[in-house]
């Protein structure tokens, strides 16, 4: 890759220093990205990341430092700026319509998106309303409007975090073309096995400083994991023996939709973690609104007891989980003002929250400057943790966790399935919807496969198959 | 528990929309020909200048108070009503129907014509959220549509059923002497209603801040989708809090009655209601700065007639500098509620 004109720079990072109250999020760094390279930039939670990317692409002004670029420089950013009332369309080409005359050419417009979509090879429907998409076709809504405009620079911040694996090859796929016609491609990754398979370069951060720079091909997965978290990983929890009890039962659940539920029987036990791999689309969030009460369905979905405890980590945090104006704890409280300990007849007890607040900060290890900060200054990997945290402070009896882990960084990630083991250690029954094989084959004691609305096939955890997984979750029979 | 941001964006919004009022007036007086200095002069005399004018100011900002309160409190929860106008008047009328038909107590009477009035604006308020909770009506033409519903109503009975005597105007029978509210400034009509919008917007200030509830109506205004994760029902919340809107601008309209007209009148209101949108909106929907906004715009109101006087300029023309304030604002306050459910 180290011709001449791949060797060009493209994006010049000099000095770049930015602070907000309380914390120092960016601390003198210098990054170039040349022309035709995938530059991939990791780091922890809150090291500084998204900061840095928003500084290249001229959103956020830096304290100190110069930004150079040479031509256009496009972002996608880990929580999306779309227009939810407008239609997919409506969002990539915003401002770019194609015009006959004054009026905009929607078959025009329409054929344009949507080619631009098979061309990058990811599929959706150009016409669907952006409020009405899971997390996943918003991203690429976003991704497409950025490709659209044919960006010298593209920034990708967690690009992936979304996307189920067979899209991320395709997704991968595209970036690479990209970059072979000479984009200068930055790319913000938590799952380093991405590094490791498309990216020329890395870049570590850690707590707003570049504390490593190398060429892929002289490092390896595991030395990157350790300039990031600056040691060892931790390892995941051990699973102990336990006592299964029955909690949740589901009982031929159908819902209405094209990614609905076409007769799903499953049970969770208190003790156990039951896996759902799949896919995207395939049920999953039918599955878990279902369970939630959130939507109408047939079948049953019963818990044990009428009193059973349910906590459940939805799959979009900003949208379903919190209120992002809200400081972390009037987070913690909000959803569990029903709980006793929350308020004090009509008054939100917020000197209960604040100490849950403590204890989730403490054991999820989340990184604010301080608890009464608006949660929307807080990193997304961190947003994701008081969420999980939150849904586990009460020690429910039933836990619903929807990629529970999603932009979490691989150290607290461990973290994270450490307590996801260690509430069902205690007796929590947890059902554990991800789109990552790797999660489930780590934690799962069953998995099931979820594919096109039904359970297309039942394993042990311990002696599940990846190969025989991942045919299933394609379809196979 | 708002952090210290969103506090300087509360006081930065008032005194921006503040600012660009000053330098519309002045414009406006230089394009009348006349000089600024002598216009704010008789504005500020006119509105300040002596315990007369002090407290018409002070009447003014109260009859803008109540109701602005009522429109924060429904617009915390994402529900733009622009009802207060109609709320006003039913709660006008109640007051004025009870207190010439009630013969009671006068502290007592005073406490059923108030109450009267919260209730009769509540129930007005609640027919809005009532429709939007289970038709999914949209909030904005429902109470809309109240406002005009009012206007008939109330201007129907006075003119008929309630109508204090044949010969008489369109107005109901005057107050007993005892049933007036107690006058606080001597001399002036300002009566105990400013010190009752004032611990209204006490009240309110605790409710959105500490309570519960008022998390709850927060939670639906700022994150529909994870209130409704968290087991917010949304109808329920719609309707407490045009409820609740409603009858605080209810009460506003009994104050009026008791405090100031002492009998409903079709002339109670000369667009409280509506002016009380722009006061809720330079107050930030914050009831601590809506207190302020009211209080400025009852100078704005009182110094206006004097304005008029001396620098040429037509009283209306404060009407038009509000309204491109409110219009300002509330394309701002959209915008940002929309950018953020997008997101
Ligand atoms: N608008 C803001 N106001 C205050 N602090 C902020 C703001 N934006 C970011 N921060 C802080 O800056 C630091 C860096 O945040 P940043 O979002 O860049 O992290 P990141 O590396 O992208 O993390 P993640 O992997 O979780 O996305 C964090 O401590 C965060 O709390
Ligand atoms: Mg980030």
């Amino acid at each position: 890759m180290e011709t001449g004109r791949a060797m060009s720079v493209a994006l010049a990072l000099r000095g770049i220093r930015k602070t907000f109250p309380g914390v120092v999020a960016v601390d003198g760094v210098d990054l170039d990205v040349r022309r035709g390279e995938i530059h991939a930039l990791v780091g922890e939670n809150g090291a500084g990341k998204s900061t840095l990317a928003r500084i290249a692409f001229g959103e956020l002004h830096a304290d100190a430092g110069s930004v150079e670029a040479h031509g256009t420089v496009g972002l996608v950013h880990q929580h999306f700026e779309l227009v939810g009332r407008l239609r997919v369309w409506q969002n990539v080409l915003l401002g770019r319509e194609p015009r006959t005359g004054w009026r905009i050419d929607t078959r025009a417009a329409r054929a344009r998106v949507t080619h631009l979509a098979q061309r990058n090879g990811l599929s959706i429907d150009p016409d669907a309303l952006v409020e009405d998409l899971p997390v996943g076709m918003r991203q690429r809504v976003e991704l497409l409007r950025e490709l659209e405009r044919d960006p010298a620079v593209l920034l990708l911040d967690e690009p992936t975090a979304a996307l189920a694996p067979g899209e991320i090859d395709a997704f991968f796929a595209t970036i690479e073309q990209l970059a072979h016609n000479g984009t200068a491609v930055l790319v913000v990754t938590h799952k380093l096995n991405e590094v490791m398979e498309h990216a020329q370069r890395v870049t570590v951060m850690r707590h707003g400083k570049i504390v490593e720079q190398t060429q892929i091909a002289r490092t390896s997965a595991r030395e990157i994991a350790q300039a990031m978290v600056g040691g060892e990983l931790p390892a995941i929890a051990q699973r102990a023996a336990t006592v299964l009890a029955p909690c949740l039962s589901i009982r031929d659940l159908r819902t209405a939709g094209a990614a609905g539920l076409r007769g799903v029987d499953l049970d969770v036990r208190r003790g156990e973690i039951v896996g759902i791999a799949g896919v995207e689309g395939n049920g999953q969030s039918a599955l878990a609104d279902a369970i939630a009460g959130m939507i109408t369905h047939a079948g049953t979905v019963a818990f044990a007891s009428p009193h059973t405890t349910v906590g459940i980590v939805p799959q979009d945090r900003a949208r379903e989980a919190l209120v992002l104006g809200w400081s972390l704890v009037e987070n913690v409280a909000f959803s569990r003002f029903q709980n006793a300990r929350m308020h004090a007849g009509p008054f939100v007890n917020f000197a209960n929250a604040r100490t849950d607040a403590q204890t989730i900060a403490q054991r999820f290890d989340v990184r604010a400057a301080t608890l009464d900060v608006p949660v929307a200054t807080l990193s997304g990997g961190n947003q994701q943790k008081i969420v999980v945290g939150r849904a586990l402070v009460d020690h429910p009896e039933f836990l619903l966790a929807y990629n529970p882990t999603r932009g979490i960084d691989v150290g607290a990630a461990a973290l994270v399935q450490s307590r996801l083991v260690q509430a069902r250690n205690d007796g929590a029954a947890i059902l554990l919807i991800s789109f990552e094989l790797d999660e489930i084959l780590a934690l799962a004691d069953r998995v099931l496969v979820l594919f096109n609305g039904s359970i297309a096939g039942a394993f042990d955890g311990a002696s599940a198959d990846r190969g025989e997984l991942g045919r299933l979750m394609a379809g196979g029979a | 528990m708002k952090s210290l941001m969103d506090r300087a964006r509360g006081a930065r919004g008032a005194l921006g929309a503040l600012a660009i009022a000053l330098v519309l007036i002045t414009a406006a007086m230089l394009v009348a020909g006349a000089s600024p200095i002598d216009g704010f002069a008789a504005l500020f005399a006119g509105a300040l200048g002596g315990t007369h004018q002090l407290g018409e100011t002070l009447v003014q900002a109260t009859a803008l108070l109540f109701p602005a309160l009522g429109i924060a409190l429904a617009f915390r929860a994402g529900l733009f009503n622009i009802g207060a106008e109609g709320q006003l008047l039913v709660g006008g009328l109640a007051a004025g129907a009870l207190g010439a038909n009630v013969h009671l107590a006068p502290a007592l009477a005073a406490v059923i014509m108030l109450g009267g009035g919260a209730l009769a604006g509540g129930v007005w308020g609640g027919i809005a959220g009532w429709l939007k909770a289970r038709f999914g009506a949209n909030e904005i033409i429902a109470t809309l549509m109240l406002n005009f519903i009012a206007a008939s109503l109330t201007g129907y009975l006075v003119a008929g059923p309630l109508k204090s005597s044949p010969a008489g105007g369109p107005e109901t029978a005057p107050l007993a002497h005892a049933y007036w509210l107690p006058v606080l400034l001597p001399y002036t009509r300002l009566s105990i209603a400013l010190l009752i919008a004032l611990a209204i917007a006490a009240l309110l200030h605790v409710v959105l801040t500490r309570t519960v509830f008022g998390y709850e109506l927060r939670a639906i205004g700022e994150a529909p989708e994870a209130a409704r994760r968290a087991g917010i029902s949304l109808q329920r919340m719609a309707l407490l809090a045009l409820a609740s809107s409603g009858a605080i601008a209810g009460l506003g309209g009994a104050s009026i009655v008791a405090g100031e007209l002492h009998r409903f009148n079709t002339q109670l209101s000369p667009g409280y209601g509506y002016t009380a949108i722009a006061v809720a909106l330079v107050g930030d929907l914050d009831a601590r700065w809506i207190c302020v906004a009211a209080f400025a715009f009852g100078i704005l109101e009182t110094g206006g007639l004097a304005m008029q006087a001396v620098a040429n300029i037509p009283k209306d023309a404060i009407h038009v500098i509000e309204g491109v304030i409110v219009v300002l604002l509330a394309a701002r306050r959209y915008v940002a509620a929309r950018a953020a459910i997008a997101s």
